[in-house]
């Protein structure tokens, strides 16, 4: 079997946290069927690009499917701290494997928990979001590059962020208020447009912005010009937070 | 290995180490706490780069054919190393399937290495309830899973009962006759006394010296121990006055049986020093003997030695 394929299954197997995966699921069901539906009332619907009118909670449905790729990018973070407080970091690495592969096998990892994930969200949100849902090629192109490069980026976050902090308990309270700082920078709940100019400035800044706003322009056949200047930026986004996550391994001592 | 050494900063952690192990050796690698065995240990698997120096392990070259090398090696770590998520078996399985271990011939040495080692009590359990002795067997047995031609293992009894530890050390020895190399880092000398062919003695990043346990013994064990006991118990002052005689290289007090054990080159001259020092606090030699050097005395010489040579660690 490939390197690359043995280090992911084994990074699946011994490093993730059905509970954790579990209460990772859950979190944006509850957005989509609590929160949407309470302020689906008060909102009317609104254009979301290209003429498309959407209601607030088959917009936030669509954001909350996006906010797994953010919990699975936490899960790269986690696989690390688990690798280097076990002993299993340096163990892999005197093995018949490169640094670059274990890396890698993170980020590929977190890609199988990030889409899957989002799949799943997905599949459970298809009675609010299938309502307006068609699928086209274009459309499955632009969720599919939506959900890889917001993986990737928080993945390669979560690595770096892993690297720099000293302790898992450090770690999990950073990322957890990174990752808040990025949801609610982002279009995940409101459109950037309603927002305060600060605000807005950020949520251009963040890539979780363009993940959702590619994958809401994918879901709901919403794209624009804009949306290949959306996803150019993402992917710029996520190749440098990789090299950055990628320089910061280099320097973790062993 | 020629002049390898490793610098952390301005902290040299090993310094131009040289030596050549034989294939099929055990090669023991003595030395103090924080005298640079595991750095040498983390060099010689590729994780850490020298800076500078030059090693060939197993035929291939350290700075250039790192991944040779750790296809061809196994490591048992001094610090704990498992997969938190898995039970023993499962853990071993995927420790092997990382290997590229086919999966039937997998099952058959974890069948064999779990019963051999002793571990079917605990084969079932989460290895993040193991005890520390039952995760220590667990990294050994999973390392025979893959297939090596060196073993490094660092301090690989620590937490051991001696029950387990001599059916360790009697599977490393089976191990070696069917041609296992086996690089050997341990605090416990009667273990290197047991396993290796030869031993290196390392101290402050430096190499003391490179023979057989016997000739360390021989030519560093000139050293006799003398062992008496006091009619009156344990006495400080005559302990204080014995460890700063010239001829006493070290004096240890065995608190609970009341037996003390001065290592020393010229037991001729230590024997009365001990009646005097007796006499002159009104005490009572009840029992003396001189036993024979062991590998430990030997071990602390050399290092002493070394240490009164230099104690700044420059030559």
């Amino acid at each position: 079997m490939n390197s690359y394929l043995r280090l992911v299954y084994r990074n699946l197997r011994a490093n993730l946290d059905r509970a954790s995966l579990f209460f990772e699921l859950i979190f944006p069901l509850f957005f989509i069927f609590v929160q949407g539906f309470g302020i689906n009332g008060i909102v009317p619907p609104f254009d979301i690009g290209n003429g498309t009118f959407v209601s607030y909670s088959l917009f936030l449905a669509a954001g909350a499917v996006t906010l797994t790729v953010i919990n699975g990018g936490t899960n790269a973070g986690t696989q690390l701290w688990f690798d280097r407080k076990n002993g299993m970091f340096e163990q892999i690495l005197m093995g018949p494997f490169t640094r670059a592969q274990y890396i890698l096998s993170i980020i590929l990892a977190t890609l199988i928990i990030g889409v899957a994930g989002s799949l799943l969200v997905f599949v459970f949100a298809y009675p609010v979001v299938g309502a307006r849902f068609v699928f086209t090629l274009g459309g499955g192109l632009l969720i599919a590059a939506a959900l890889f490069l917001g993986t990737v980026f928080f993945g390669a976050f979560a690595i770096a962020l892993s690297v720099a902090l000293k302790s898992s308990e450090t770690f999990q309270v950073v990322s957890t208020f990174a990752f808040f700082v990025f949801l609610f920078t982002s279009t995940v709940f409101f459109p950037a447009s309603s927002a305060p100019a600060a605000i807005r400035t950020v949520s251009m800044l963040n890539p979780l912005t363009y993940t959702t706003d590619i994958f809401r322009a994918g879901l709901f056949g919403s794209a624009t010009a804009l949306t290949s200047i959306e996803l150019a930026v993402l992917a710029v986004e996520a190749a440098g937070m990789f090299i950055v996550a990628v320089l910061a391994f280099r320097r973790i001592r062993v | 290995m020629q002049e390898l050494s490793k610098h952390f900063g301005s902290n040299v952690a090993v310094d131009r180490v040289s030596f050549d192990i034989d294939r099929s050796e055990v090669f023991g690698f003595l030395g103090p706490n924080g005298a640079g065995k595991t750095t040498t240990i983390k060099m010689l698997t590729t994780l850490l780069p020298p800076s500078s120096g030059r090693a060939v392990v197993l035929g291939h070259d350290l700075r250039t054919e790192g991944r040779k090398i750790r296809q061809q090696i196994g490591v048992v770590q001094q610090q704990d190393s498992f997969d938190q998520g898995l039970s023993v078996e499962t853990s071993m399985d995927i420790y092997g399937m990382l290997w590229d271990v086919p999966k039937a011939e997998r099952r058959r040495k974890i069948e064999d290495l779990v019963h051999r080692l002793g571990m079917e009590e605990f084969r079932k359990k989460p290895t993040i309830d193991l005890s520390s002795g039952q995760r220590r067997r667990l990294q050994v047995a999973r390392e025979f899973i893959h297939d090596m031609d060196l073993l490094f293992l660092d301090e690989p009894t620590v937490g051991l009962d001696p029950m387990v530890r001599r059916t360790l050390l009697d599977f490393f020895k089976e191990k070696v006759h069917e041609g296992l190399t086996i690089f050997f880092t341990t605090h416990i000398l009667e273990e290197a006394e047991y396993l290796c062919d030869r031993l290196a003695v390392i101290n402050q990043g430096r190499i003391v010296d490179v023979d057989t346990p016997e000739n360390l013994k021989r030519r560093f064990g000139s050293a006799k121990a003398v062992e008496f006991k006091l009619l009156q118990g344990t006495s400080k002052e005559l302990a204080s006055s014995l460890s700063s005689f010239v001829g006493v290289t070290r004096l240890v007090e065995d608190g609970g049986a009341g037996v003390y054990r001065a290592t020393t080159a010229r037991p001729e001259s230590v024997i009365p020093e001990i009646y005097r020092q007796a006499e002159r606090l009104g005490l009572t030699v009840s029992s003396i003997y001189i036993s024979e050097t062991t590998l430990e005395d030997a071990f602390i010489n050399l290092v002493t030695e070394d240490d009164k040579t230099d104690p700044t660690g420059a030559r």
